[in-house]
This record gives structure tokens, C-alpha cells and sequence, in this order.
């Protein structure tokens, strides 16, 4: 229980040799987690950009009223269906079990994770699940989107829909394991001293998002047996000329596309419980409502998924799940009101990292605020399968997950590397992102409300005004991630060295060297006892101690001097 | 005593910021003219009505989460060189209780009123008119049914392209879909109803008269559920008449093309397949002084007749009327080289099918025909139009027409 606080400042001070991170290292199979992870968010990345490109197709062609860019409907169907899949199912998630990756066993210093090798084969489902994904787009259009309903997606689509589901399939398989793999950790290898209410929230985010992919992803995987066997077997579940029923596809991928939306977004919301106490130097506010809000949302989240068939499924059947829906909307609001009581009183630094987790918090409210309002029914009926959704559900995407996941790179990205990013070119980064997205998608609630549905390649000429802001905010949007990938790239070779703990933060990653050994702690890791307890005197002290045992950062005037060479040797104290 | 007044400054500040959220909320709740099409009705009055309600919360709470969001960046930012932290606080239990506890009380109430909406909005009305829906890709078909003049024990339906409709009367849909889900909207209704396979659904409203508004009206039906390559083109119109009388005329006119058809099957085909009830110029090439069809998934139709009579009669053995009317009801029997199997049974009755073949027969290159169709007697009878029907018809052509008769002045 009471761990040591201050002392490790007198454990004889030479730190472990800086290991040196080879590109080859993460080509291969390793069973090292820090390696993982970052096999993990790079593969993720990447199909981030191959999403993002079929983004740009899609605004490029909505920038008119008609079909100009792509030849065919069915073209452009597959434009929106694929970049549906990869952005969920090849980035997000993936991008997230990247994150878990690197950072769960740091935070509860453990030397790895408790399945290596399982941790090791869930990352290499991914790439032939990429490749079958675009494989898909080549073979046949696979149009039913990303939800894939049928009749559409049996009796229809081309021959790419197969090959879709088959490539969700692994990823679903991928995702099950890893997060098998979150909570026999988390239960077996926390440190002695830290309790379940001792860990950071990043951590109890990913239990509760671990706790969802094992209860739902298996029903993703009936759902998808079922659409692949109508596809190839002949068989007829969804056809209900022969006795299928449409609507048993749709109550089963809700039971588990719904909760999949938490699985999207409660890790984002772990980084920013952690980034915003981090960087407003004051403990999180409500550390308890935020840690049980997590699981209030997986719990609550399995109840709501029909709201997504207002307009399909029975009458008398939707009112129990507005009220499900609604309920949500209130551990949503409590890890809202928790966020801004961190910020207050706090002594706000504005990091590249801090800055995206604030307009999370800016953007995530208006999706919250939508989301109720879509789960009124009268409403719903009028905005379902609109822009409107589409609206809403990149507000919480985009706005939550993609800034929380940008703001865990800023955050985490000295831990991995080494090195700082350079943090003036990060908010550039942010002020093109935030006014971007809010180009691209806060005019799609108008063009929904007017009449405007979703899916659709040639649209009446009035939305035009509205479609051309978001296709021009869209490409604003685009170029901001080049920013990202070319500060990536170049402070990897000559970037500030960041030292062990440049935000000065209290949980366990940061208690060693950046980026950390083999075994991620030399001799027994040091914990401070509260994961945010800043402002005290015990945590001065013990992040003192962290500095003088791993290491300070270079100043900020080393920073644009090329010779960064000189300076590695400078590391160390 | 200072804690006294601070606490009743705090007052005073809480009641002035609660005031000025809710004025911005219900600034923001009157935007609502300029983000919705016309409220063509009564269940688009009572929708809007709710969602200012949801809008004046929903702008209140984010004027406050912003609000506070950029006070506190602004108040709390860290001062240049100041690497001192914040205070160690860690909560406050009465704080949490009251952001769980108001978000709870706001969304009970939404949930209360929506029910309320809910339930009026698809209650049964009184007189409903009955209207049966079609969604086929890439188009819609409304068909209508009245008791025959010629006949009292039989229905006499038609097909229409559009949902012809008056103001103030009732309107019950019962909707089908012959291939995927559609989904049936109509931005100016504010609702919307799938379409499943192997079930009828249903969609209720009531036309109500829109300010300023000249009639006939006409607001766009769209398809909503993603059902393919044009799917945002399935598009259709509700035509809303300001009087019965009006309705009454259209319906009189519809009817009397039912019962006096072109007694030549080669017109009768012609016009059945200009009135694009059946949606084969979605997917069909066809073009000829009529008609002008560019689909782009089955085989052109230009020359069919006399392909019918010469390759296809030889893979299948039918004589070529047989072909062309194998191919509209069996559409899978017999593929043409190239092409798959992806069009739906159309369910169109034998007559009109005969008609269309007799036309497509005249469809070849030197523009004679290569077959010829005697329609079935039961056919020609309604083509031969005898003279106790017409007077029939004029007398009571619809049940539309009988009611004018009470309600018009």
C-alpha cells in the first residue's frame, strides 16, 4: 500500500544505456510490447492515410451536385464503404490497442504484457486483414457501406463484399485477443501498491474498452459468418424470400456496433483524463466518476443498440431504447463536467498534446449534445441516415477519438522516441485540424436537416453551398496531416531529447528512461502513490528524484540547432 | 459574515449565468426556419416544436461547456515561467452529484416529451386514405385502389409515380420493397419509414397547409436506406392538392386511363412504359422519339425485337413474344451473354405485360415488327370500352369523388 514516495533520488545515479531504436526491429516478429505498439500505431497510420484518401475522393466528388470524380454510383459506394471500415476497423481501433500496447504494462510497471506471443500474433492478423480490405475495392464493389446491410450486401454487392467481411472478420479475431490480453494483465501485473483505484484512467479505460470487445466482437463474428455464408454457401438468413429476415443482420451488428463506438472512444477519453491533468498541472477531477463513468458506459452501452433502427425496427419496440440511449447521455456528461473541473483552478501549459485534448473536450460536447437529440425518436425519424448522423458521428470520432489520438501522440511520442516534437509545428498542426473539422463537418448537421441523405454521390443543387464548405474544409483537414507525419519524421532524427519525464507526469511510464529498456525498468520500478496527485509537495519531490535518477530534458534552445548528434551525449544528467 | 457574502455573490453569479444560457439557448432554438424545409405537416409542427425544446437545452449546455472551457484557458493559463502546480484538489461530492443529477432530470424530460410526440404521431387517424407504396431500385410506385365501376365486387387499382394527396385528410402508407431496404422520406413530413423485404410497413401523416404556399404542392420523396449505384437519385414527389375537388379531378382522370386503354396493345404497351411505374428505364437503355432511357446494368433494349427473334429464340426454343415475355416475369430463366441475374420480378400483371411486349416487338431495326401480340380476351375487354361503363365511371369513378360530394361547398 504505501509506497515509497521520495527517495529514488538516492539510488546511485547512472542510467541505463539509451537503447537504440532500428527500423528492422519492428519489421519482424517480436514478442516485445513497446515493439507491438508501435508495429500497431504505425500499420494504423498508414491505413490511416489510405482511409483519409478515400475521404478526399468522397468531398471531391460532393464538391458538385453530380457525378464527376467516379464513373458509377456503385464507385462511389465503395469510396464510402471502404473508407467506413478501414477508418474504424484498420485506424481507430487498431490505433488504440497501440496505445493499450506501449503503455498498459509501462503504467502498472510491468516488464511486458501477460501473453507476449498472443500480443505478438493479434498484431500480424492486421496486416492481411489490410491487405484483404483493399483488396476488396479492386475485385468488385463492395457498396452496401460499412454497415453492410443486407439484402444489399448478399443479393448485390460485388464479389469485394466477401472479401470486406472476411478482412473484419480477422481484425475482429485480432481485437478479441488483445483485449484478452488487457485484462488478464491488468489483473495479474500491477505492482505491489497499486490498487485498481491507484491505476492510471488510461488504464481503466482500457479495461472497460476490453470489456466490451470480448463481450461484443464474438457477435460481430456471428453476424459476419452469417453475411458470408449467404454471400458464398447459398445459404438464405437475410433473404426473406426464402425465409431469412433482413432484420436479424441489423439487431446483431448493432449489439456490437454500438458498444464499438465506446470501444472507439473510451481509450481517447483514458488519454485525456491523463494528458489534461498532466498538462493543467492539478489532480484529475473525480477520479472515481471518471473510472466507474468508463464502466457505467461499456454496461449501458449494451442495451441502446436498436436506436440505430428507429426506422426499422417494430414501433412499439423503440421506446425502451430511447430511454437506454438517453441514460447514457449521463456518465457522457459527469466525465464532461470532470474534465472541466481539472481545467479549473489548474495552471493550463498549451502543449501541442494539451491543445488537442482541449478541443476534444470542444468538439466531443457537440456530439454528445447530437447524440441526445438522436436519440429522441420524433427527431430521429426525421434526421436517421441523413448528413445529420453523418455529422454527429465524426463529431464523436473524429472530434473524440482522432484529437485524443493526436493528443496521445504529442503526449506519448518523447516516451516512444526519445525525442520531443517540435511543438511549434504542433499547434499549427491543431489550429488547421480544429478549424478543418469544424469546416468539414459542422455544416453536414444543415445539409441533414434540409433534406440531404446520406450515401448519396448526386444530391439537388441546393446543398451545394453547404457541400462545398465541407469538401474545402475537408482538404484544410487533409493537409493538417502531413503536418503530423513530417513532425514525426523529421524530430525522429533531430528532435529535442526529451529525457525521461518531460511533462513532469506522475504514472509509472515515465519513471524510466525514453525510450524505456528491453524490460521497460531497471531493478524495481519507484511509484508515486496518487497517479495525478499534483501539487503536492511529495509529488515535487518525487519528480525531482525521476529527473535527477533518468534524466532532464535538453532546453528548448537546443532545439533548432541541427546538431542534435552533439546533444544525445548530452543526455543523462 | 464574508462567508455570507461570498456565497451570496456566488448566488447571483450562478442566477445571471443560468439566465444568460438559457437566453443564448433560446436564441439559438429560433434558428430552426433556416435548418428545416417547410412543415408540410401536422406531425412536422409537433417534431420542430420538440426539437427547439431539445435545441434550447442542448444550446444552453453548449454555451456553458465552451464557456467555462475558454474561461479557464484564459484564466488559468500558466503565467511565463511559473512551473508551480495547481491546487491538489480532488473532487467535490456535491459538484458530481449536481452534473449527474441535472443531466439525468434533462434527459428524463426529453425522453417524456418525445413519448408524447411518439405517440401522437402514429396514432390511427380517423378516414384514413389508403395509399400502398412500392420501392423498387431505383424508384418509387404508389398505387391506388377504388371499388369498379364496371364490376362493385372488384377493385380497380392504378399505379402512379407520384403520391397524390389533399390537405386535411389523413393519409395511411403501407409500404413494400421488391429487392433491398428503401427507406421512405419526405424532408417536408419530417418522418421516414424502411421498407423491409417480406414485411409491410407503415407511415402516417396528415397534410396541412404551409403558408404562402401555391398549390398543387410538390415535396420530394427520397430514398434513405443505401439500396445502390443511384440511390441517391430514387426520387420521387408527393403532389399535395389544396381541395378534395381538385384531388377528385386527378384521381377521375387516372381512373378513366384504366378504363379506357388504347385498344391497340402496342400503344397501350408504349404509354405503360412512359408512365415509368415500372422501373425498368432505371437499368434499361432505350432510346426512341418517346422515350429516352439510359440505364447502365441490363442490356439495351434498342433492337430487342430482333434479337428476340433470332439468336434468343434460337438458345431458348420460344417464339420471340414468348422470350420478351419470359424475360419480364422470369427475368433469371434465360440470361443474356454478359449479364447477371439482378432483375427483380416486377409483379406485373399479365395484360400490361402483354402490352409491353407487343411494343417491344415493334422494337427492331427497321422498325417493323417481328412478332405480334393478341392480347387475352379478358384483356380486350377492358380495352373495348363499353358504353354502361363510362356512364358508370362518371357517376362514381372513385370513392374520393363521392365524398366531394358533401364535403366541397
Amino acid at each position: 500500500m504505501a509506497s515509497i514516495s521520495v527517495p529514488i533520488g538516492s539510488v546511485p545515479g547512472q542510467s541505463a544505456p539509451r537503447p537504440r531504436l532500428r527500423v528492422s526491429d519492428y519489421l519482424r516478429w517480436s514478442v516485445d510490447h513497446k515493439i507491438i505498439g508501435v508495429q500497431y500505431m504505425v500499420t494504423a497510420a498508414f491505413f490511416f492515410i489510405v482511409g483519409g484518401t478515400l475521404a478526399m475522393l468522397i468531398r471531391l466528388e460532393l464538391l458538385t451536385p453530380n457525378l464527376d470524380v467516379v464513373q458509377t454510383g456503385s464507385q462511389y459506394n465503395t469510396l464510402f464503404s471502404v473508407h467506413g471500415l478501414v477508418m474504424i476497423f484498420l485506424w481507430i481501433i487498431p490505433m488504440m490497442a497501440g496505445f493499450g500496447n506501449y503503455l498498459v504494462p509501462l503504467m502498472l510497471g510491468a516488464k511486458d504484457m501477460a501473453f507476449p506471443w498472443l500480443n505478438a500474433f493479434a498484431f500480424w492478423l492486421i496486416p492481411p486483414a489490410g491487405i484483404l480490405m483493399v483488396g476488396s475495392m479492386l475485385v468488385g464493389a463492395p457498396e452496401a457501406g460499412w454497415t453492410q446491410y443486407p439484402p444489399l450486401s448478399t443479393l448485390f454487392s460485388g464479389d469485394g463484399q466477401t472479401l470486406a467481411a472476411l478482412s473484419v472478420h480477422l481484425l475482429g479475431i485480432s481485437s478479441i485477443l488483445g483485449a484478452i490480453n488487457f485484462l488478464v494483465t491488468v489483473k495479474n501485473m500491477r505492482p505491489p501498491g497499486m490498487s485498481y483505484w491507484q491505476m492510471p484512467l488510461f488504464v481503466w479505460a482500457i479495461v472497460a474498452t476490453s470489456i466490451i470487445v470480448v463481450m461484443a466482437t464474438p457477435f460481430l463474428a456471428g453476424a459476419l459468418t452469417l453475411l458470408i455464408l449467404d454471400r458464398v454457401g447459398g445459404t438464405t438468413f437475410f433473404d426473406a424470400t426464402k425465409g431469412g429476415d433482413v432484420l436479424l443482420w441489423q439487431n446483431v451488428f448493432w449489439f456490437y456496433s454500438h458498444p464499438a463506438v465506446y470501444i472507439m472512444v473510451l481509450p481517447g477519453m483514458g488519454i485525456l483524463s491523463d494528458v489534461l491533468s498532466v498538462h493543467s498541472r492539478k489532480p484529475i477531477f473525480g477520479y472515481k466518476m471518471i473510472a466507474l463513468s468508463s464502466m457505467a458506459i461499456g454496461i449501458v452501452g449494451f442495451t441502446v443498440w436498436a436506436h440505430h433502427m428507429f426506422t426499422s425496427l417494430q414501433p412499439e419496440l423503440r421506446i425502451p431504447f430511447m430511454i437506454t440511449s438517453m441514460i447514457i447521455a449521463v456518465p457522457t456528461g459527469i466525465k464532461i463536467f470532470s474534465w472541466l473541473g481539472t481545467l479549473w483552478r489548474g495552471k493550463i501549459r498549451f502543449t501541442s498534446a494539451m491543445l488537442f485534448s482541449l478541443g476534444f473536450l470542444s468538439m466531443f460536447v457537440i456530439g454528445g449534445i447530437t447524440g441526445v437529440m438522436l436519440a429522441m425518436i420524433p427527431f430521429n425519424l426525421h434526421v436517421h441516415d441523413t448528413y445529420f448522423v453523418v455529422a454527429h458521428l465524426h463529431f464523436v470520432l473524429f472530434g473524440g477519438s482522432v484529437f485524443a489520438i493526436y493528443s496521445g501522440v504529442y503526449h506519448w511520442f518523447p516516451k516512444i522516441t526519445g525525442r520531443m516534437l517540435d511543438e511549434r509545428l504542433g499547434r499549427l498542426h491543431f489550429a488547421l485540424t480544429y478549424i478543418g473539422f469544424f469546416f468539414t463537418f459542422f455544416p453536414m448537421h444543415f445539409a441533414g436537416m434540409l433534406g440531404m441523405p446520406r450515401r448519396v454521390a448526386v444530391y439537388m443543387p441546393e446543398y451545394q453551398g453547404l457541400n462545398a464548405t465541407a469538401s474545402f474544409g475537408s482538404f484544410l483537414l487533409g493537409i493538417s496531416t502531413f503536418l503530423l507525419l513530417y513532425n514525426v519524421i523529421a524530430s525522429l532524427r533531430s528532435g529535442r531529447l526529451a529525457g525521461a519525464n518531460p511533462w513532469r507526469a506522475l504514472t509509472l511510464e515515465w519513471a524510466t528512461t525514453s525510450p524505456p529498456p528491453a524490460t521497460n525498468f531497471v531493478g524495481d520500478p519507484v511509484l508515486f502513490e496518487d497517479p495525478y496527485g499534483y501539487g503536492t509537495e511529495g509529488a515535487s519531490d518525487y519528480l525531482d528524484a525521476i529527473e535527477r535518477r533518468f534524466g532532464a530534458p535538453s532546453q528548448p534552445v537546443v532545439v533548432d540547432k541541427p546538431a542534435s548528434p552533439a546533444a544525445q551525449g548530452a543526455s543523462g544528467d | 459574515m464574508n462567508s455570507s457574502n461570498v456565497s451570496s455573490r456566488t448566488v447571483i453569479t450562478l442566477i445571471v449565468v443560468g439566465v444568460l444560457l438559457i437566453a443564448g439557448g433560446f436564441i439559438i432554438s429560433q434558428a430552426t426556419p433556416l435548418i428545416f424545409p417547410v412543415e408540410a405537416s401536422a406531425e412536422s409542427t409537433q417534431i420542430d416544436q420538440l426539437f427547439r425544446v431539445a435545441l434550447l437545452i442542448g444550446g444552453a449546455i453548449f454555451l456553458l461547456v465552451q464557456g467555462v472551457l475558454i474561461y479557464s484557458v484564459w484564466r488559468f493559463r500558466a503565467r511565463p515561467g511559473d512551473t508551480t502546480d495547481g491546487p491538489p484538489i480532488h473532487g467535490s461530492t456535491t459538484l458530481e452529484i449536481v452534473w449527474t443529477a441535472i443531466p439525468a432530470v434533462i434527459v428524463m424530460v426529453l425522453t417524456i416529451l418525445s413519448y408524447q410526440v411518439w405517440s401522437s404521431i402514429q396514432s390511427v387517424k380517423e378516414d384514413e386514405q389508403l395509399v400502398q407504396v412500392t420501392g423498387a431500385r431505383f424508384n418509387w410506385a404508389f398505387t391506388y385502389s377504388t371499388p369498379d365501376p364496371r364490376d362493385a365486387a372488384a377493385e380497380l387499382t392504378f399505379k402512379s409515380t407520384e403520391l397524390h394527396i389533399y390537405l386535411g385528410r389523413p393519409v395511411l402508407l403501407k409500404m413494400q420493397t421488391q429487392d433491398v431496404i428503401h427507406s421512405f422520406w419526405v424532408p417536408a413530413l419530417r418522418m421516414k419509414q424502411d421498407l423491409l423485404p417480406g414485411r409491410t410497413t407503415e407511415y402516417r401523416f396528415t397534410p396541412v397547409a404551409v403558408e404562402g404556399e401555391t398549390y398543387p404542392a410538390r415535396y420530394p420523396v427520397k430514398c434513405a436506406e443505401l439500396c445502390g449505384a443511384a440511390h441517391g437519385e430514387m426520387i420521387a414527389w408527393v403532389v399535395v392538392h389544396e381541395t378534395e375537388a381538385d384531388y377528385a379531378a386527378w384521381f377521375d382522370q387516372e381512373v378513366d386511363k384504366v378504363l379506357n386503354p388504347p385498344a391497340d396493345p402496342v400503344l397501350r404497351g408504349e404509354s405503360i412504359l412512359a408512365s415509368q411505374v415500372y422501373p425498368c428505364h432505371t437499368c434499361h437503355v432505350l432510346s426512341t422519339d418517346t422515350l429516352q432511357w439510359d440505364g447502365k446494368v441490363g442490356p439495351a433494349l434498342n433492337g430487342v425485337a430482333d434479337r428476340a427473334a433470332t439468336s434468343r429464340a434460337n438458345a431458348t426454343g420460344l417464339a420471340a413474344a414468348d422470350y420478351l415475355y419470359q424475360s419480364i416475369h422470369e427475368p433469371g430463366a434465360y440470361l443474356v451473354p454478359g449479364y447477371s441475374n439482378l432483375m427483380p420480378q416486377l409483379g406485373i400483371p399479365e395484360c400490361e405485360a402483354w402490352s409491353i411486349v407487343a411494343y417491344l416487338c415493334t422494337l427492331s431495326d427497321s422498325g417493323a415488327p417481328t412478332c405480334t401480340v393478341e392480347l387475352p380476351a379478358q384483356c380486350q375487354a377492358a380495352g373495348a370500352p363499353p358504353v354502361e361503363a363510362t356512364a358508370e365511371a362518371t357517376e362514381a369513378p372513385a370513392e374520393a369523388a363521392a365524398e366531394a360530394t358533401p364535403a366541397s361547398s
